[in-house]
Order: structure tokens, then C-alpha cells, then sequence
């Protein structure tokens, strides 16, 4: 990796002024230092956040729960109370990365983490979404790769906590230029649909700091179908969330990971959920719905049925 | 001749590693940790084109940077240059240059300093382009696709003709990457002294030899060390390129030098087991006997395999048909170069496709004449080596998997999650020879058993002290055994599972004759056990050093295994769970049955992952490997593995017959017939992954 030089923030505000137009915020770093030794990004400057105060809190609320940013991946998925109201959000986490990971891997890295696409990752090819002139994936090695994107590079979305966020209809909370911006998931991730060199909406600077989730609806799930029982990225990823009254669905979100550079909703599928019984009929419409525009590479047709699979049994366990 | 003990104390027990607690604590030193006086971080720039002709190479500007010490070009690249020949890159990863210096960032600050000019080349790493007339060739003079080797025995088409049965299939395997754990590697010294090298390898001597030759050095004044290792599984043999920049790099710098390389360069340019395109055709007479076979096969081993690296053939060339007894074949073999790393020897090289092709088709023609597929292998399985062996493991292992109950017709098994079964067989050598020990029995009664050997891990150290102590009467614990070092009695490398065949008959007959001459020399009848310690005071001042050499009849060949193996595989995820895997594995004589069992299940493991995970990613539109990491080369890991059970099958009668590469070779086949068996729909493509289920299945499709 290049040099580069480091201080540690003890406010939210030095943080962003030490961060500067260069630098990059540290906190588990599993991301930012792979990215840094394969020469991917080069921040003159870093900025161990570890330190600011209270931003590693779960604060549980009788209508939002506020998770710091730098609460870690492991605390997520060891806290019982969120299993029981979040219970998704603790599926997503636990099949973060292994166990040692988790440990260390915070929230807001998790959120803001860079694509995994192993042309984007690869240090001797200069694709589209390092500014090159070709996606390399459509034209070569597309199992891993998206069904949807509103541009050309087709790299997925790593993130699982996100796509469990997304369900939960959660808010992330931005400091930007001196300022809180509540942004929601599709808002934080706008972008890298838009624009192939973007991995979500940040800019440079913007730091999060704390994810609100309302507890507005009573059940939740997360699946993800990876190829090796653990420690492995998700094929396909799915979380919905909902009310069930009877098996009655009501305020339904349904998110799809893996599939596209967003965690990817479709509104005519939670309308069309809305107020439904679930049976298989319904979980295949619902798919049916979240499929429609999708597109199918030279090798990720797969990717089609683990969808259906995934939002049938999503589906089915929050109604069990 | 020395006889193995009729009933010994510790050979063949279930005792520990007697260095598992320096394996555990770190107390022992892998050629990656040893830290010689003013040592220095080496590393290697490598070609990052597919196929280039270099026009220029400047290493001065990395010698400008504070830290590096030392930069030379890789010998091949050195050599073009001084004849004044091009200097031609033909795959991604190539070694170029090595650096020197004080730390692993100035060395990679070096590499990226370091000047290169190139015209690059067309090049074509996808086997079946590779195969086109109009393909860029790899060697200019040659035509990627090698004139088949065409065998045939007997009159195949009219022996088809004949046939109450015939089936076709096309079997595919991937490349596979060695990945030891410990990289590839050296540390090594070159000064007026001569050549000093902690090396990482499988063969001290072959990298005596390669050092000697390679530096033009007398054998007498290189010393290679290896005193723990961390794996090889084939592809460790030699110094090889790494070795040898870092041996020059010592002699520029004046300092001991280590390069080991990254898990990206492990990747690229130190073997793989090259990939095979199995075309076969099989059939049966009435009676269910196999009657006649054609076989096509095309694979690759990158720009080439064999070699002085490659510890033997790199297993392009597949054995067909296998372990079977077919009276009419004919068999096409023919390679296909790309431009990718090279092939190297690689645990069983040639029977994990060979297996996987062979025993897949076997299960298709057992359903299609409606026989068990245990009952069909028992009927065919009747002429190669161990075949005896085998008829005995399939009925012994049938029965305590319980395969009459669980083998269902294939795709009968109900539901969304459907189970099915497999099995399959496999032969391999294990033969031994040719080594040579020296045990050191000293005054105040402890000894030390000493061979030029290497171990991968796999326990020789271990039973070298459980025969030790057998013959001296003594604890395991109370024998110092000391390995990998050229300055004792050589033993050759370790590969073709030969290690524990050589080593420990040699070591059998030094300790005997130890004893003989501690006896003679003391005139104790009988020096062993309790009357150790006396009979050594009676030695006076100088220790007894006694040699010994590997002698004939206490060693076997030709070991015998059967696997069968259990899943369950999600026909809505296309995810497999192997639930099962049951190992019947002849090993002769075992002599340390803890460690033995620990190979067995390493081979299951990573048979798993030839048949779920393991694929080289190669990309046409950049000519990299696309997969250089952990993250994407998936390998099992603990939460994969099943339930493990292993019969050993103890025939100490044999002697001692090597089972390291043994019980990998049929795992892929037998996973595989198992999920053909639980779907009904047979995935002839290696690894199977989720993909692959689904495709087959029908359901990769939007609509």
C-alpha cells in the first residue's frame, strides 16, 4: 500500500475536518485496507473513528431503535433483543463474513463497503468500475454478477446488512457537511445504480453515524444461499419484513441482495403483498414481481430460481 | 533383515504428534519463520500480461529506493538476455525480476519502481478456444492441441455392437490449485561458505540438487534444511524459481534472503492439477460385464507440465479405464496449452479426474441395465491391482453404510431436499525405497534417530519415534528425532505416497542394528527397556552411531480404498450437503493410526472440495486468473465437513504402503454419484455448485 498518515478523531466534526478531501475513515478497516494493499484506493490519510464517543450503543426505543455506527457486525448478531424485534437484521449479521470478522467489522462498514466483483477487485484490469472503458463481467466471468443495474457494470451489492435495513424500513443517519441527513436505504444507494464508479451514495467526507430502525413491523427474516455452508458470500440474499395478523401480511418490504449494485425492492411487489395470505401461489407472484426486469447474463441465470426459492421461504418464515 | 515387531507397543497405536505441541504453540520454526542473522524480505515482479514480448527492464530504479539491497532478473528472463534472444511472457504471473530489502513494503515499492516495456502478444487461456486451428498458440512452434495418443485394445465397434447396453457421457474437471497452507518459499544464504536454504519443501534433495545445478554450486557446499513444512501436495519439489531469485539476491545483497510468496502469486506459476474433458463411451454385455470402452480426452497443463519442477508427470494423461476390466478400448488422449501457470504433480496425479469420468459413467450404465452400482463395480473391478482388496472393502463398507437401505432409484428420494448415495473405488502405488538413516546412541542413555527426510505434515517425525522406541524398548517421548537436513543420510523426496515406505523400514533396520551394536559393543544380552540407561553408561565417552539403509520385504505396494458418500442437495438452491463420507482404505501395515486417520480425513476434505469448490478462474478478456484468493478459490471448510467414519483396513502382513494420495482420488466421484443419484439428473461438471444444480435442473431461466 501507498504511505499515508493517521490520527484518531474524538469528535464527529474533527473526524470529518481531519478526513479532509483525502482521507478515509478507519474503523474495522476490513474493507479499507484490502482495498489499500491491492492499490484500489490510496486516502493520504487516516482517520481512526474508533474512538468517537457513543457511536457503538444499541439504544432499543419503544418506537426506533438507534444502532451506532461503529457497533460491530458480532454484537448484532449476539444481541437478543434484536433476534427477537430485528429478527432479519440478526440473520444478516451472523452470515457476515466468519466469525473473526464480525468481531472487528462495523455497521457503518458494512453499509459502505466496496464491491466484491472479482474484475473490480482484481489489481491488473482497469474496468468500468474503476473508470475503465469495459465491464469486464458482461463480456467474460458473470456467475456473481447482477440481474439489475441502471447503468453497465453489473457488480452486485456485498453488503447483507443492508438489504435487512432495507426491510426494516431503516433510516441511515449521515453527518454531511456539518449536518445530520437522514437517508434511506434506496437514498444511500441511489448511485451506484446511477453510476458505475459508485458503490452507494456517499460522498467524500460524509460519515455515518447510526442506523434508525423503527419497530414497525412485528416479524422479519433474512435468507442468503451461498456455495459453502459459512463464511461465504450470498449467491442470492432476501429479507422481508412485515405485519402478520394471521397470516395476513401488512406495511410489506422485500428486498433482494446479490441481484443488482442496490439492495434491490420492487414497489409493485410490496403493493402486491400487501393484505395477502401467503401461500406458494402468492410467494410466486410476489418473485414473479421482483423479477420482471430482470436481466440475465451468460452465467447468472441461476440466480433466477434462488430468487424464487428465497422469497417463498422468506416469506414462509414470517408466517410460520 | 530386521522383521516388523509381532507385537509392539506403540507401532500401529493411537499415539499423538510428538511435535503437536510445537506445532500448536509456534515454538516450531517453517522455513517461513526462521530469521537468519541480517535476513532480508525478497519478493518477485511477475509478467501482468498473458503473453508480451519484453522490450525493456530497468531494476535500477527499484535499487534507488531506501531498503532495497539487491535486484536481479529471474534466471530464464537473464539467460534470453545475455544470448541476446527475445524475452517472451506466456501467461499472467510469469517471473520477471526479484527484489531485496529491508521490509515487505519497500519491497513492493521496488516492484512497482522497476521499469517494463512490453508488446503484447494474443494469447488464449480457455481450453476449448485454445483447441482452434486460428487460436494464438502458446509456443510458437507448436500447435496448442498435441497429436492425440491414440491406444486400442481389441475390436471396440464391434464390441459395441455386441453390447446389451451402452452409455455416453461427457465429464468435465477444473484446474485445481495446490494452495498449501504455508506457500511456496525459501530462505536462503549464499555467501563464500557456500549455500544455506530453509526451504519449503517436499524434497530436501531435489533442492540440494536444483540449488547445486541451478547456482552452479558443488553439492558439497549446499545445505538445505527443512525441518518443518507446511504442505505441498505435489508441488513443492525443487527450488524452482522463487528459490533460486532468492538465492541470487543473497549473493547481490550479501544477506540471507526470504521470499515467500504471496497467496496471490500462489496462484498463479507453482502448479495446479491440470483439467480434463472426458468424451466416454461404455458398454455392457448381457450378464452386466463390462465389453467394450472409447475414450476422448483433452485437458490442460497451462503453458506445459512434467519437468524438472513438477516431481513427476502432471497427470494430464488420465488412466482409462481406470480400475476396470474392459476387454475392447480405445483410448485418445491428447493436451492443450493456454496460457496459464504450468502443471505440476498433484496428490494422486491423474486419478481424481480419471476417477471422476470413469465412475460416473459406471453408475449410468448400472442404471440403464438396473443393477446396483456395488454389485456392477464387484462384477468389473476384477484385474487392476488391489482388486482383491477392494471386492472385500465394498461388501464390508456396504454394510456399515447401510447402502441396501439408503441406494433409492435415482431421483425417487421425495421432497424439495432429496438424499442419495454413492460410492466409488480407487488403486494407487504407495511403493517405497532408497532411504537411508543413523541413530546416535549417547552415554547418558538418549538417542537420536536421524533421516534426510521431510515432513508434510503428515506424521513422520511421529512413527519414526513410535519404531524407535518399539525396538529400544523405550518411550516415544525419549527419542529425539531429527529431519530435513541434507547433512543426514539422504532419503529422496516425498511424493507418490512414498514416504512412510522408505522411511520406516530404514529406520526399522538402524535402530535393530543400533541395538545389535550397543549389545555387542556392552556386553548387555539384552540392552532394551530397563536395562537402557546401563547398557549406554557402559559406552564410555563417545556416543554409538550406527547406520541402516531401507531393506526389502517390510514394505508394500498397490494399496486398495472404496469411499462412499452421502448428500443432500436442494433441488429449489441447488446447494449440496454432503451429510456422509464412509472411507475403507488398505494401508498395509499403519504405523501411527492417529496420523494415518488424519490423511484420510485431509484426503476426504479436499476431494470434497475438487467435487463442490475448487475451480482456477481464468478470464479470456485479460488472459489474469480471476480467483488468486481464498474468497473466490473456495476450499471446504469447517462447516462443510461431514461426518467422516474410516474403516482402516489392516493388513499388517503387507508391510508399510503409503496412503497420503489414496484417499483423495475417489471423494469427487463418489459425491458426484451421490447427487446424481439423489436427483435423478447427473452434474458431469466439476466443482458441482449451486450453478451447475440449477442449470441442470432446468431451472436457470427466467421464464
Amino acid at each position: 500500500m501507498k504511505a499515508f498518515e493517521y490520527a484518531t478523531a474524538l469528535s464527529p466534526d474533527s473526524a470529518r475536518d481531519l478526513v479532509g478531501k483525502d482521507g478515509a475513515y478507519l474503523a474495522g478497516g476490513n474493507d479499507l485496507l484490502a482495498l489499500m494493499k491491492e492499490y484500489l484506493v490510496d486516502p493520504k490519510r487516516l482517520v481512526n473513528i474508533k474512538s468517537l464517543p457513543g457511536m457503538d450503543k444499541i439504544h432499543p426505543g419503544s418506537k426506533t431503535w438507534t444502532i451506532g455506527a461503529l457497533t460491530t457486525v458480532a454484537e448484532i448478531e449476539d444481541h437478543k433483543e434484536i433476534a427477537k424485534t430485528f429478527t432479519g437484521l440478526q440473520q444478516a449479521a451472523a452470515e457476515v463474513g466468519s466469525r473473526q470478522i464480525r468481531n472487528v467489522a462495523t455497521v457503518g462498514g458494512n453499509l459502505a463497503q466496496h464491491s466484491r466483483c472479482w474484475y473490480f477487485r482484481h489489481r491488473d484490469v482497469h474496468c468500468l468500475k474503476k473508470g475503465g472503458d469495459m465491464c469486464y463481467a458482461r463480456h467474460g466471468e458473470s456467475k456473481y454478477h447482477s440481474l439489475f443495474t441502471g447503468n453497465t457494470c453489473i457488480s452486485p451489492i456485498p453488503s447483507n446488512l443492508s438489504v435487512a435495513f432495507g426491510a426494516l424500513g431503516a433510516t441511515v443517519v449521515v453527518l454531511r457537511d456539518g449536518k445530520e441527513v437522514p437517508m434511506s436505504i434506496p437514498d444511500l444507494y441511489q448511485k451506484a445504480w446511477d453510476e458505475p464508479t459508485a458503490h452507494n451514495s456517499l460522498q467524500q467526507g460524509d460519515l455515518i453515524l447510526r442506523v434508525e430502525v423503527p419497530v414497525e413491523n412485528h416479524r422479519s427474516a433474512y435468507l442468503q444461499i451461498s456455495e459453502k455452508s459459512v463464511f461465504d458470500w450470498a449467491l442470492v440474499s432476501c429479507a422481508v419484513a412485515a405485519n402478520v395478523d394471521g397470516n395476513k401480511l401488512s406495511n410489506v418490504k422485500i428486498f433482494l441482495g446479490a441481484v443488482s449494485n442496490v439492495p434491490y425492492q420492487v414497489q409493485a411487489a410490496n403493493d402486491f403483498l400487501e393484505g395477502k395470505t401467503v401461500d406458494d401461489a402468492t410467494a410466486a407472484k410476489a418473485a414473479d414481481l421482483l423479477l420482471e426486469k430482470a436481466h440475465v447474463q451468460a452465467h447468472n441465470g441461476y440466480k433466477v430460481p434462488l430468487v424464487r426459492a428465497l422469497v417463498r421461504r422468506t416469506l414462509a418464515q414470517i408466517t410460520a | 533383515m530386521p522383521s516388523w515387531p509381532e507385537k509392539p507397543k506403540y507401532i500401529s497405536s493411537h499415539h499423538t504428534r510428538i511435535d503437536g505441541p510445537f506445532k500448536v504453540t509456534g515454538a516450531a520454526k517453517y522455513p517461513s519463520d526462521v530469521q537468519p542473522e541480517g535476513w532480508l524480505y525478497g519478493m518477485i515482479l511477475r509478467s501482468k500480461w498473458a503473453a508480451a514480448k519484453l522490450t525493456k527492464i530497468n531494476l535500477d530504479p527499484a535499487l534507488k529506493i531506501p531498503g532495497i539491497k539487491a535486484a536481479v532478473l529471474a534466471p530464464a528472463v537473464d539467460e534470453r538476455q545475455k544470448s541476446s534472444s527475445d524475452v517472451t511472457m506466456r501467461y499472467y504471473g510469469e517471473e520477471i525480476a526479484g527484489v531485496a530489502g529491508t521490509s515487505k513494503q519497500v519491497c513492493l515499492d521496488a516492484l512497482r519502481a522497476i521499469e517494463v516495456e512490453a508488446t503484447e502478444l494474443p494469447y488464449v487461456v480457455h481450453e476449448e478456444e485454445a483447441k482452434q486451428d486460428d487460436s494464438p498458440r502458446v509456443w510458437e512452434d507448436t500447435p496448442n492441441l498435441s497429436k492425440p495418443r491414440i491406444r486400442e485394445n481389441g475390436e471396440v465397434d464391434k464390441a459395441f455392437s455386441e453390447c446389451a447396453a451402452v452409455v455416453e457421457g461427457f465429464y468435465t474437471t477444473p484446474v485445481q490449485i495446490h494452495n498449501p497452507l504455508e506457500t511456496h518459499g525459501n530462505t536462503v544464504l549464499w555467501n563464500d561458505d557456500g549455500v544455506t536454504c530453509w526451504a519449503s519443501t517436499q524434497g530436501i534433495t531435489s533442492v540440494h540438487d536444483g540449488l547445486s545445478q541451478g547456482l552452479h554450486v558443488p553439492r558439497s557446499q549446499v545445505r538445505v534444511i527443512s525441518e518443518y513444512m507446511g504442505g505441498g501436495f505435489g508441488s513443492k519439489f525443487g527450488p524452482i524459481n522463487e528459490g533460486l531469485i532468492a538465492a541470487y539476491l543473497s549473493k547481490a545483497a550479501k544477506a540471507p534472503v526470504k521470499i515467500f510468496l504471496t497467496r496471490f502469486d500462489e496462484n498463479l506459476a507453482v502448479g495446479n492439477r491440470p483439467s480434463s474433458f472426458q468424451k466416454i463411451k461404455l458398454g455392457a454385455k448381457e450378464d452386466g460385464t463390462l465389453h467394450a470402452f472409447e475414450f476422448d480426452n483433452y485437458g490442460t497443463a497451462g503453458i506445459g507440465g512434467g519437468g524438472p519442477t513438477a516431481g513427476g508427470g502432471s497427470g494430464l494423461t488420465l488412466r482409462a479405464p481406470y480400475i476396470y476390466h474392459v476387454p475392447n478400448t480405445r483410448v485418445k488422449q491428447a493436451g492443450v496449452n493456454i496460457n496459464a501457470g504450468g502443471a505440476r504433480a498433484f496428490r494422486a496425479p491423474s486419478c481424481p479426474p480419471s476417477s471422476f469420468g470413469m465412475e460416473s459413467i459406471m453408475d449410468e450404465l448400472a442404471v440403464k441395465m438396473n443393477m446396483d452400482p456395488i454389485e456392477f463395480r464387484l462384477k468389473n473391478d476384477t484385474s487392476t491391482p488391489a482388486w482383491q482388496i477392494r471386492q472385500k472393502q465394498y461388501k464390508l463398507g456396504a454394510e456399515r453404510f447401510g447402502w441396501k437401505d439408503k441406494y433409492k432409484k435415482p431421483g425417487s428420494s421425495p421432497g424439495i431436499i432429496k438424499t442419495g448415495v454413492g460410492c466409488a473405488g480407487s488403486s494407487w502405488g504407495g511403493r517405497g525405497g532408497g532411504s537411508h538413516a543413523e541413530a546416535e546412541i549417547h552415554p547418558d542413555g538418549s538417542v537420536e534417530v536421524r533421516c534426510g527426510t521431510q515432513d508434510l505434515g503428515t506424521g513422520t517425525k511421529t512413527y519414526m519415534a513410535l519404531i524407535a522406541a518399539d525396538v529400544f524398548g523405550l518411550k516415544p517421548e525419549q527419542i529425539s528425532v531429527r529431519i530435513g537436513d541434507t547433512r543426514f543420510p539422504p532419503s529422496g523426496g516425498s511424493g507418490g505416497s512414498s514416504t512412510s515406505p522408505s522411511v520406516s523400514p530404514a529406520i526399522l533396520d538402524t535402530c535393530t542394528k543400533a541395538l545389535q551394536a550397543l549389545q555387542e559393543k556392552t556386553g548387555v544380552a539384552d540392552a532394551r527397556g530397563a536395562n537402557w540407561k546401563g547398557a549406554c553408561k557402559k559406552l564410555g565417552v563417545n556416543p554409538l552411531l550406527t547406520k541402516g539403509e531401507w531393506q526389502d520385504g517390510l514394505s508394500g505396494n498397490d494399496t486398495g480404498g472404496v469411499q462412499f458418500a452421502e448428500v443432500d442437495v436442494d433441488t429449489e438452491t441447488g446447494f449440496v450437503k454432503v451429510k456422509k463420507v464412509l472411507v475403507v482404505q488398505d494401508g498395509g501395515l499403519i504405523l501411527s493410526r492417529l496420523t494415518c486417520e488424519s490423511q484420510l480425513n485431509g484426503g476426504v476434505i479436499m476431494g470434497m472440495g475438487y467435487a463442490l469448490y475448487e475451480e482456477r478462474v481464468m478470464d479470456k478478456n485479460s488472459g489474469v486468473v480471476l480467483n488468486p484468493n481464498f474468497e473466490t478459490y473456495k476450499l471446504t471448510g469447517l462447516g462443510d465437513v461431514p461426518e467422516i467414519e474410516i474403516i482402516l483396513f489392516d493388513m499388517p502382513e503387507r508391510g508399510v504402503i503409503g496412503i497420503g494420495e489414496p484417499s483423495t482420488i475417489p471423494t469427487a466421484a463418489a459425491i458426484g454419484n451421490a447427487v446424481a443419484n439423489a436427483l435423478g439428473v447427473r452434474i458431469s461438471s466439476l466443482p458441482i455448485t449451486p450453478q451447475k444444480v440449477l442449470t441442470a435442473l432446468g431451472k436457470d431461466k427466467l421464464a
